[in-house]
């Protein structure tokens, strides 16, 4: 347990990658938000709520988080004789807390955008009313899901080069589109469209969490019995 | 738990797609000892550390570390250091970043010896390591091999790109430190000579095969080079074990694998014979080459060089 916790504090040694960077791209797309809102608002449109979607920039970086906290700190950690199993323990940990807290925070800031009428400029930047219509938990929850599911995305890609290198990559890529376009084949070759648009719309964010988590925990078991055989 | 070994590694063989890197590997390295691991580039001294260490695969064999099959058993590979020759560090990092992680996990971890060692590398640690020479990311290696006091300290090619006063720092800290925290240390290099003084134990890669494992004591007088006439040359060697042959004209130079014996340095005297002692590195380089081919194994010695 010991060495877990020991794995989370080496990632935090830099302490940008985890802290710094997101809370600057949130913080960066936050001030630009306002300032397009109030340009807007000075320009005269105040009929409607202006929506922003820049709440999610930083939940992109997770993405690319997942990659770096692998290919740039596994190998490191191999050689600070670190088993794989307590990497992976300690990145996910310290992944899956700092989610939480910015998530939270993503609820928090929610609840005084409602309460300012959205910054006093009428605009909605974290309290989309999709999420922010549901109860604090499951809102918490689906900024959590969504966070966890890129990083584990991006970890899970990066696993797989790791062990596989190239070859790993492009059979990995290779298998994603053809899935892809075997999906989009069946809805326009059966003329299912209609009836996808109509399931999708009925997605809830309960529905997110639940099947996003479902997802994610599926995707870090599939990391871990990559990682197990993965070297520097 | 203390009689095993602190390295034993049992029919190790690593093949990758067309090359055997490693083929049938034994060895039994005692604690508390300095081996060194030689060999050529490629011979497979990278591979076999990996190994060992618990990062990289077998297709075959075992491993076992006091004992224990390292792999995933933090226990065991908390009690190892192997800072590899191409050693990756997080982006970013910069090298006292590199040093705190260590003393995160080396529980030995010295801070007052990875300080001068800094010191005496002069190694600037707010520079970020990616931006460091060849040399200089060595150094880091090197720092947290020693400084980590781990009971098995895997160094590989540690002195890649360090001056000649770096490396003299090296080794003479490291015996330093030995003298005072014995710990089991395994030195691969290819700079024979310059090491040979360190070692105790010398074990010998090539192609993938433990082609010596000897004391370096009985390796040091193992061999001799006797140059004269060639035919009183020929007479002298009799059939013992032929190393190596140069001829010069009517002048031949041969060595032969063997330890003379007081009566026989008398009679190599008499006949105007020369003696001289074969270094470890020329006894390594002969041994790994074999006979067979005069003229390239010199090109080797030049390739080990």
């Amino acid at each position: 347990m010991n060495r877990i916790i020991k794995v989370a504090r080496m990632q935090l040694i830099n302490k940008w990658t985890f802290i710094g960077i997101p809370l600057l791209i949130l913080g960066g797309a936050f001030i630009f938000t306002m300032a397009i809102f109030w340009l807007v608002r000075r320009a005269g449109g105040d009929e409607a709520v202006m929506y922003s979607g820049g709440a999610q920039a930083p939940m992109w970086y997770f993405l690319a988080l997942g990659i770096q906290s692998l290919t740039l700190t596994f190998p490191f950690s191999l050689a600070m004789s670190v088993s794989r199993r307590t990497f992976y323990l300690g990145t996910v940990l310290l992944f899956g807390i700092s989610a939480l807290l910015l998530s939270t925070f993503y609820y928090l800031m929610g609840l005084v955008e409602q309460a300012t009428g959205g910054w006093g400029l009428g605009g909605r930047f974290f309290a989309l009313e999709w999420v922010a219509d549901n109860n604090g938990f499951v809102q918490i929850m689906f900024y959590f899901v969504l966070m966890l599911l890129l990083f584990m995305i991006g970890f899970w890609i990066a696993t797989i080069y790791m062990r596989w290198r190239t070859s790993g990559m492009l059979v990995f890529f290779v298998a994603l589109a053809a899935i892809l376009l075997g999906t989009v084949f069946y809805l326009t070759l059966g003329e299912k469209w209609g009836q996808f648009w109509a399931w999708a719309i009925t997605w809830s964010a309960g529905g997110v969490v639940l099947w996003g988590g479902a997802v994610a925990i599926l995707m870090a078991g599939a990391s871990y019995l990559t990682l197990r055989k993965a070297t520097a | 738990m203390t009689n095993a070994p602190a390295i034993q590694a049992t029919n190790l063989s690593k093949n990758y797609k067309e090359l055997t890197a490693l083929d049938q590997v034994n060895l039994a390295l005692e604690p508390n000892r300095i081996y060194g691991l030689l060999g050529r580039n490629g011979a497979g001294k990278t591979t076999l550390m990996s190994i060992l260490t618990g990062q990289g695969f077998a297709n075959q064999g075992t491993v076992k570390i006091f004992g224990h099959n390292p792999y995933e058993h933090d226990a065991t590979l908390s009690r190892m250091c192997f800072i590899r020759e191409s050693q990756k560090y997080p982006d970013d990092f910069r090298a006292n970043q590199a040093f705190k992680a260590a003393a995160l996990f080396y529980e030995n971890w010295d801070e007052d010896l990875a300080r001068e060692l800094i010191e005496a590398f002069r190694l600037p640690v707010k520079r970020r390591i990616k931006k460091l020479s060849r040399g200089q990311l060595s150094a880091v290696g090197v720092i947290i091999g020693l400084a980590s006091r781990a009971e098995i300290t895997f160094f590989d090619e540690p002195y890649l790109g360090l001056d000649a006063v770096a490396r003299q720092i090296f080794y003479d800290r490291l015996v330093e430190d030995f003298a005072t925290h014995p710990r089991t240390i395994v030195l691969s290099s290819h700079l024979i000579d310059e090491v040979a003084n360190l070692l105790e134990h010398v074990v010998v890669i090539d192609a993938g095969k433990i082609v010596i494992d000897e004391e370096a004591e009985s390796l040091r007088g193992a061999a001799v080079t006797v140059t004269g006439n060639a035919e009183k040359v020929a007479e002298f060697i009799g059939s013992y074990p032929v190393l190596h042959r140069d001829a010069l004209g009517s002048l031949a130079s041969i060595s032969i694998r063997t330890r003379l014996s007081q009566a026989e340095r008398a009679r190599a005297a008499e006949l105007g014979l020369e003696l001289s002692p074969v270094s470890l590195q020329q006894l390594v380089v002969r041994s790994a080459m074999g006979t067979e081919d005069n003229d390239t194994s010199d090109v080797n010695v030049e390739a080990m060089k």
